[in-house]
């Protein structure tokens, strides 16, 4: 199959590939879909499955609305408008503001799999192509866009430095 | 007598995935009357099952289905003996068991999530929505305590204006990409920036097209959205038993 995903198409630089190594983008299948007989799950899944469900709560609070008060607040309509910004800056100002909707997520990831280093496993994610059965994922330096590379380095030490 | 650990069921004649099981366990093929249950030695006593058994669940199946047709289990799905899993599962549910590995033979399953750039939806949001922008503009320079509750109306406003993109875009994207997909199915968004999280079952034979789509779709967001396109991995979304006798 990797022989096959390697010949799939040029690409976008919007869209970033993953087999299921990337454990996070198949959590719920994993966990919710497939094949089950109940009478004879012998597992019990202590916790997983409630904590997912915690991961998954829409957050539509007071919380949300001023965090998005704040960040409409902070667009600089006048300067900024159209396609200046270099990437990097508006990845900063991106991770600033979607930091409270990720801490949520990642609180609830880290439950699941107990130790924090899950933030080590998403770079590697979207940096490392060259990973065991990672053969299908283009990487964002043999990507298309200019500006992914820098993108991804970006969210990278957003989630070093949440995670510190 | 060892427990087995099910990730899915195979045709009988299947070739094993060269890679080991969960805690390092041998892969088997429990096989009976043409299906098998790829298996391999449950974990003994408590079974406490976190990341690297999930990763290695995930593996298993994505293997096997390079090799041929999985109907991916659910994790988690251990059977007291083998003499169970063909009593239990192989022969108790044989029919829909054979009829769903022809039926999904040669499919695959493809994952789109597709995220907003939240700095280009709010300036799309101000720009667009009058409202926002008016109340904006009155809030912007003024103390944070004398506009706690303009900021909470604001926030509420883009919040709405946000939920009605989504429900557009996601509408657009799902609609763009169906007409090469078999089924699709689409999960509730699970926070505000996820604009859709949608499987598709595609057939080999559409996949390069369905890539293609894929990509088009990513180009015609223009940054907008950010993509993430998962598989192609065995049918989990699509598989399905009937209710129990």
């Amino acid at each position: 199959m990797s022989t096959t995903a390697l010949s799939r198409g040029a690409g976008s630089s919007y869209v970033s590939r993953s087999s299921s190594s990337g454990l996070y983008d198949v959590l719920d299948l994993l966990l919710d879909k497939g094949l089950v007989i109940d009478v004879f799950l012998r597992v019990s899944l202590v916790g997983i499955e409630l904590l997912t469900v915690d991961a998954r709560i829409v957050i539509a609070s007071v919380d949300t609305y001023l965090r998005f008060a704040e960040a409409v607040n902070r667009l600089d309509l006048g300067t900024s408008e159209g396609e200046g910004l270099p990437n990097l800056m508006e990845d900063m100002t991106e991770g600033g503001a979607s930091s409270k909707t990720k801490g949520v997520l990642e609180g609830a990831k880290e439950k699941i799999f107990g130790s924090g280093d899950e933030d080590g496993d998403e770079e590697k994610e979207d940096e490392d192509s060259g990973s065991s059965s990672g053969s299908r994922r283009r990487s964002s330096s043999s990507g298309s866009g200019s500006g992914s590379g820098s993108r991804s380095r970006a969210r990278s030490s957003r989630g070093r430095s949440s995670s510190s | 007598m060892a427990t087995k650990y099910i990730y899915g069921v195979v045709p009988a004649t299947a070739d094993l995935p060269s890679l080991p099981g969960i805690g390092g366990a041998q892969l088997e093929l429990i096989a009976a009357d043409g299906i098998a249950a790829l298996a391999s030695d449950g974990p003994r006593g408590d079974l406490v099952m976190g990341r690297e058994a999930m990763t290695t669940h995930a593996r298993v199946l994505e293997a096997a289905h390079a090799l041929g047709t999985v109907l991916p289990m659910r994790f988690g799905v251990v059977m007291e003996s083998e003499e169970q899993v063909i009593a239990r599962l192989l022969a108790a549910r044989h029919e829909e068991l054979a009829t769903q590995l022809e039926g999904f033979h040669g499919k695959a399953e493809l994952r789109l999530r597709a995220t907003y750039e939240e700095e280009a939806m709010l300036r799309e949001v101000v720009r667009e929505d009058q409202d926002v922008a008016r109340l904006r503009d009155s809030l912007r320079g003024a103390p944070e305590d004398a506009t706690y509750y303009g900021r909470i109306q604001l926030g509420e406003l883009v919040a709405r204006a946000l939920e009605r993109k989504r429900e557009r875009d996601a509408e657009h994207i799902v609609q763009a990409l169906s007409r090469l997909a078999l089924a699709v199915e689409v999960t509730p968004p699970p926070h505000e920036r996820i604009v859709l999280n949608a499987s598709f079952l595609v057939d080999q034979s559409a996949l390069a097209q369905f890539d293609a789509a894929v990509d088009q779709v990513g180009e015609s967001q223009g940054g907008r959205m950010r993509f993430k396109y998962t598989g192609p991995l065995p049918p989990h979304s699509f598989v399905k038993f009937g209710p129990e006798d």
